[in-house]
């Protein structure tokens, strides 16, 4: 292993900054060895903070590549990954479908890169705003894919994935999102943690002989990823990574533990969390920025006398089938809030399709009431979240759906046609 | 000084200013100075379209003193705004944002006629282009009105002083130009006016 040395200096300290640099502190904190980077809004002060490290020599032995295009982007972080280094990459939106090709290379190959999203909507017409259609797209590339509600978890999450991805049980790439603008750049204390505690937390940074199934040595060329016939290993490597993407839940677990002993913050079992949904009547599913504000709601509520509770989700893939199940078993009606489209699917939103196949043939587990809101970045305000619950409330209570339901999703916040 | 006495509100404010006025940074630096000053939670948020230099901007800060902040949504009921150029009082956007019981801050010379606004609002004024044109506190475009503006703010809420400005000006820009900052921000603390 390769032995951590005292130049990357961090002492704790809480400061006031934007999601995007939460990220780039993470990034830091990680020591990571590569980093390539196009920009893109609004993921772009990610990178920019970064060549601003590396630059004044706060991250001694990174190396900063700067390419043309997204897709070069993650071809030269797989190649820097392969040679047996631990890389980091920031992208959104456009730019994300612009890579999609290299993200099936990256998981195929199972590296263990970790790239934040500051999700925006994909275009046309333009948008740059919060809405993870963008990673959700990626739902199938073998990427593990977390989310985050808070300036704080951007930082945390990411340390926690170097833990994850390069366990030699997981070996996959993984996505870190956060919804564009409303959390990176919006700013926030955070907590940037003491350098020796980040390193006595991480697994060492590999040494030279890499990964424990890669073997890159000038002095014995071997070629890697070349043409395989249907008889050959193909289909065998497809099941072994759909079968460590599910043993990835395990670790995602103890990950989680292991940060709270480690630096005293909880999230929940690390695949959901949950909050406040003892006793509760009905509970909201939700992910992202939205998660936080939707605590709010619930304490509003729960102040005005209502029993309603939230489970925020930490993942989607993977998806916490089991979690899932065991919430739904606590109440009769669940609202699952979408910022993301998945057209022609059962329900129009990703994560609401993801529950009800989860619960599909579960005996005694909950009614789902799919909704989708704030796509592009239209504002969720805390009152229409309020509104949300209480649309539970009545829609458990009287049996009455809300207007503007949609093949049975329920689209709040629609500009009125006239 | 503030005018709210509980502990557990979350004190919002709204920033009105115009496309390289500097109003965002504010916003941010805000946030800071409530952090630095004990504050437990703050939030600072740009609102970010395609802005250009001159056209209206509008950016939020909320802070609280022993309450974490869980909304990332618009501030709508603000308990201060800072108008940082007297040309948005006619933008419907601004006109609509001052509600009765508000604290308005405005960069501003000249008197304004109180009138113009709702019942119950209070007013103060603080020449901070003045100001900065007088000390040479300039970028490309114009005068830097963020930290003037936020002197004055400091003094008239109390919510922190000139130290913890020099505090955080210097961690945020350093040691250089921590005298022009402050030059500024003290012009500023004490030369703005309850009108």
């Amino acid at each position: 292993m390769v032995e951590a040395t005292n130049d990357f200096v961090q002492e704790k300290e809480t400061i006031v900054i934007k999601g995007n640099i939460s990220a780039a502190y993470a990034a830091k904190s990680a020591r990571v060895q590569v980093i390539s980077a196009y920009p893109i809004t609004p993921q772009t002060t990610v990178v920019e903070k970064l060549s601003e490290f590396v630059d004044n020599g706060l991250m001694p032995g990174t190396q900063y590549i700067k390419v043309e295009s997204e897709h070069s982007v993650m071809a030269s972080v797989i190649t820097a990954s392969m040679a047996g280094t631990r890389t980091f990459t920031a992208t959104a939106g456009q730019g994300l479908f612009y890579m999609f090709e290299m993200l099936h290379w990256a998981s195929g190959s199972r590296l263990p890169i970790v790239t934040t999203i500051a999700s925006r909507g994909a275009a046309p017409p333009w948008n740059i705003w919060a809405d993870f259609t963008d990673v959700m797209s990626c739902r199938d590339t073998g990427w593990m894919t977390a989310f985050c509600a808070t300036h704080q978890e951007i930082y945390d999450e990411v340390l926690m994935s170097y833990k994850i991805s390069e366990d030699y049980e997981v070996l996959l790439p993984k996505f870190v999102a956060y919804g564009g603008f409303i959390l990176s750049h919006t700013s926030k204390p955070v907590i940037i943690e003491d350098q020796d505690l980040v390193d006595s937390f991480l697994p060492p940074l590999p040494d030279e002989k890499g990964w424990p199934h890669l073997w890159i040595d000038p002095e014995r060329p071997l070629m890697f990823g070349n043409l395989i016939m249907p008889s050959g290993f193909y289909y065998e490597f497809r099941m072994k990574i759909h079968d460590a993407m599910i043993r990835a839940k395990e670790k995602i677990k103890s990950v989680a533990k292991d940060f709270e002993k480690t630096f005293g913050r909880n999230y929940g079992n690390g695949l959901i969390q949950e909050y406040k949904m003892e006793g509760a009547d009905v509970g909201m599913v939700i992910y992202g920025d939205l998660a936080l504000q939707m605590e709010q709601a619930v304490d509003d509520l729960r102040e005005e006398g209502y029993k309603v509770g939230m489970v925020k989700l930490r993942y989607f893939r993977p998806f916490p089938v089991e979690d899932i199940i065991k919430i739904a078993k606590k109440v009769p009606l669940l609202g699952v809030v979408d910022r993301a489209t998945a057209f022609g699917s059962p329900t129009g939103g990703p994560v609401s399709s993801e529950v009800k196949t989860a619960l599909h043939e579960v005996e005694g587990t909950a009614r789902i009431l799919p909704m989708i809101n704030g796509l592009g970045g239209r504002e969720v305000t805390l009152e229409q979240q309020k509104n949300q619950l209480k649309i539970l409330i009545k829609l458990n209570e009287t049996g009455e759906l809300p207007k503007d339901m949609l093949y049975g999703t329920y689209w709040d916040g629609l500009l009125e046609v006239k | 000084m503030s005018n709210d006495t509980d502990m557990e509100k979350i004190i919002e404010v709204t920033f009105h200013g115009r496309g390289g006025q500097t109003a965002i940074t504010a916003s941010q630096l805000l946030a800071q100075l409530a952090y630095e000053k004990g504050f437990i939670d703050a939030i600072a948020i740009p609102i970010i379209g395609a802005e250009r230099r001159g056209a209206p901007i509008q950016a939020f800060t909320k802070i609280s003193r022993n309450k974490p902040i869980k909304t990332y949504d618009s501030v709508v009921n603000p308990d201060y705004i800072m108008v940082f150029d007297t040309s948005l009082l006619e933008n419907p956007r601004v006109k609509e944002s001052i509600k009765e019981g508000v604290t308005l801050l405005i960069n501003s010379a000249k008197p304004i006629d109180l009138s113009l606004f709702p019942k119950n609002i209070k007013l103060y004024l603080v020449d901070a282009t003045g100001i900065c044109i007088n000390r040479g506190f300039m970028h490309s475009s114009g005068p830097i009105l963020n930290i003037p503006m936020l002197g004055a703010f400091g003094k008239t809420t109390g919510y922190y002083d000139l130290k913890v400005m020099e505090k955080v000006l210097k961690k945020e820009f350093g040691e250089n130009r921590l005298e022009k900052n402050m030059n500024v921000a003290k012009d500023a603390y004490e030369s703005v006016m309850e009108a």
